[in-house]
């Protein structure tokens, strides 16, 4: 693909974070964060353990009270959000271990993707039904529908919880490692199902530990370590930059590379 | 069966009122709420619409509305301070409002009639009201429990961080709960109070939370169905166990400990587990058949048992 990080000028922002922190006593998890998502992109943040990458997901949602800082979401600051909120602007998330309700089908969990984001009336419930449908097709769970997410595979599980994050429809999905505890074959399956969603327009950000799937799906990426943005652009050039092999890969892998 | 009713007339009513109570348990518990208040409101309902009828001269229905209205708005209250916390603080401050409800009764002069109570309240209530009564209640909580309010509601007890991802206001609910809750205690309170017309401040005590807390864990915790199961079970046992005498108690104790321990989803738990099982033993063929039943959301939808807080009621 050309690079779509040089024409990320003119496509407009659909989030953006400004000097983002949440320090945690004295433990700065983000520190001064800012980047924006350009509409349309799929964006992965890259960072080892402890790099402060899940908390920053947990800050876009408000799951997580900022320290200081902004996040705008479609031109519209909303840093002083509830979390229950955020869904309903149309950001939707996905979590680093699959949560999902064990006592419900895997159609029900789906369904909850819509529980609160559509009505009640019967019109609306015909079309979450429809939603959750087309949620599950797309995810490769559809025949699941009937099953209870505890007798499901690993990456069934993963994909249900994927499902109930489209069902919500969102304008920005977060992505907190998707691939975790996944074969090469699943792992790609998830990763052509992110680049279908952006060829539908979905902007997404994804946090991932395979370096090689980021490469291959993101059209940005962004390294972190500790709490601060250390690296952002072409997948292929951060992966590459020194400070970024140093602090996510080792020594060793750069020595390899 | 005229006869069998004239008999058990007592036994019937106190099943009634024992459901009420534990519903008002079983609700917040449901939402992972750890809370006890209802059993205070239980004392706050029956006081109220007690002093209502005796002392305002006020009709039996006002009294029991009062009752009602009056526990779920102090009960809401209650939430709006304490709904943060969770777990056994929850449960130990809910014990301590219900203590306090107590402790009020006792010190309240001629207004409660201080230990001995309030005598001669016999409200124009019969059975069949309080049948009608908990049927509405009772058809409220069904709803609850099916549909998207039940999996809310599952998602709010099971996984409150989950519940806020997906757009569900878990604050809103923990704090309606307590109104729900509050409403329906003191409506038990009301009506079993102007059914027998007298109420002590012994009858509001800690042993009320050990009974509605035993309702739930024998019968289940999962659904009006369980709380109903729990309180035929409670209230008929001593009767089905007068035949041993002075061992009734002992006796009683076994049965609750025994099903703390080998019943955590209660006896409708284990109905369920069989059912399930029986259902997929005998169809590893395609679920399929009963495809265009389960897949509406509606109340057709498989509802399995949950076992959820339970096991930390048994620890109490």
């Amino acid at each position: 693909m050309s690079s779509p990080w040089n024409d990320s000028g003119e496509t407009p922002m659909i989030f953006e974070a400004d000097d983002v922190a949440v320090h945690f006593g004295g433990v700065k998890a983000v520190d001064g964060l800012s980047f924006g998502l350009p509409e349309g992109k799929i964006v992965g943040i890259l960072g080892p353990n402890g790099s402060g990458k899940s908390t920053l997901v947990g800050a876009i949602t408000r799951h997580v009270p900022l320290t200081r800082g902004t996040l705008r979401f479609l031109g519209e600051d909303y840093g002083s959000d509830r979390a229950h909120l955020v869904p309903h602007r149309g950001i939707a998330r996905t979590f680093q271990t699959v949560r999902l309700l064990e006592e419900r089908t895997v159609l029900e969990n789906v369904l909850l993707g819509t529980d609160s984001l559509v009505g009640g009336g019967r019109d609306e419930r015909r079309r979450a039904h429809e939603r959750a449908q087309v949620a599950m097709q797309r995810t490769g769970c559809e025949h699941l529908a009937k099953e209870r997410p505890d007798e499901l595979s690993y990456g069934n599980r993963r994909r249900v919880e994927i499902a109930r994050a489209i069902a919500m429809e969102p304008k920005l999905l977060l992505v907190d490692e998707p691939t975790a505890g996944m074969g090469r074959a699943e792992k790609e399956e998830v990763s052509a199902l992110m680049m279908s969603l952006r060829a539908e327009g979905l902007t997404q950000l994804i946090v991932e530990h395979d370096v090689q799937m980021m490469v291959d799906t993101c059209d940005i990426l962004l390294a972190m370590n500790f709490g601060k943005l250390i690296v952002e652009g072409d997948p292929r050039e951060v992966v590459r930059n020194p400070a970024v092999q140093e602090a996510y890969l080792g020594k060793q892998a750069v020595k390899h590379a | 069966m005229i006869d069998w009713y004239a008999a058990n007339s007592v036994v019937i009513q106190a099943t009634m009122a024992t459901l009420l109570l534990a519903l008002s348990i079983q609700l917040p518990l449901r939402m992972g709420v750890f809370s006890f208040a209802g059993v205070g409101c239980f004392g706050i309902g029956g006081y109220t619409a007690a002093i209502a009828f005796t002392q305002f001269d006020m009709g039996t229905w006002p009294s029991v509305a009062l009752g009602t209205v009056l526990a779920g708005v102090l009960c809401y209250l209650l939430g709006l301070i304490v709904h943060k916390l969770t777990g056994l603080y929850l449960g130990m401050a809910t014990i301590a409002f219900t203590l306090i409800v107590a402790v009020v009764a006792t010190n309240g002069g001629s207004m409660t009639g201080g230990a001995s109570g309030i005598f001669g309240a016999l409200g124009g209530i019969t059975n069949l009201h309080v049948l009608i009564l908990l049927a509405v209640v009772v058809v409220g909580l069904a709803v609850s429990e099916y549909g998207r309010f039940g999996r809310k509601i599952d998602t709010v007890r099971e996984d409150p961080e989950l519940a806020v991802a997906l757009g569900i206001n878990v604050a809103r609910y923990r704090k309606m709960t307590f109104l729900a809750s509050g409403l329906i205690g003191g409506l038990a309170g009301a009506v079993t109070t102007l059914l027998r017309s007298t109420i002590t401040p012994a009858e509001i005590n800690f042993h009320l939370v050990v009974v509605a807390l035993t309702v739930i864990i024998i019968g289940g915790s999962s659904s009006w169905l369980g709380a109903l199961i729990g309180a035929v079970v409670i209230t008929w046992l001593p009767t089905v166990l007068s035949f041993v005498a002075d061992w009734e108690p002992i006796i009683y104790g076994f049965v609750v400990a025994l099903a703390a321990i080998f019943l955590p989803g209660g006896v409708l738990g284990l109905v369920k587990d069989l059912m399930r099982r029986r259902r997929s033993g005998s169809g590893t063929a395609p679920p399929a058949s009963d495809a265009a039943v389960t897949s509406n959301d509606g109340p057709t939808a498989p509802e399995p048992s949950r076992t959820p807080v339970p096991s930390q009621g048994g620890a109490l």
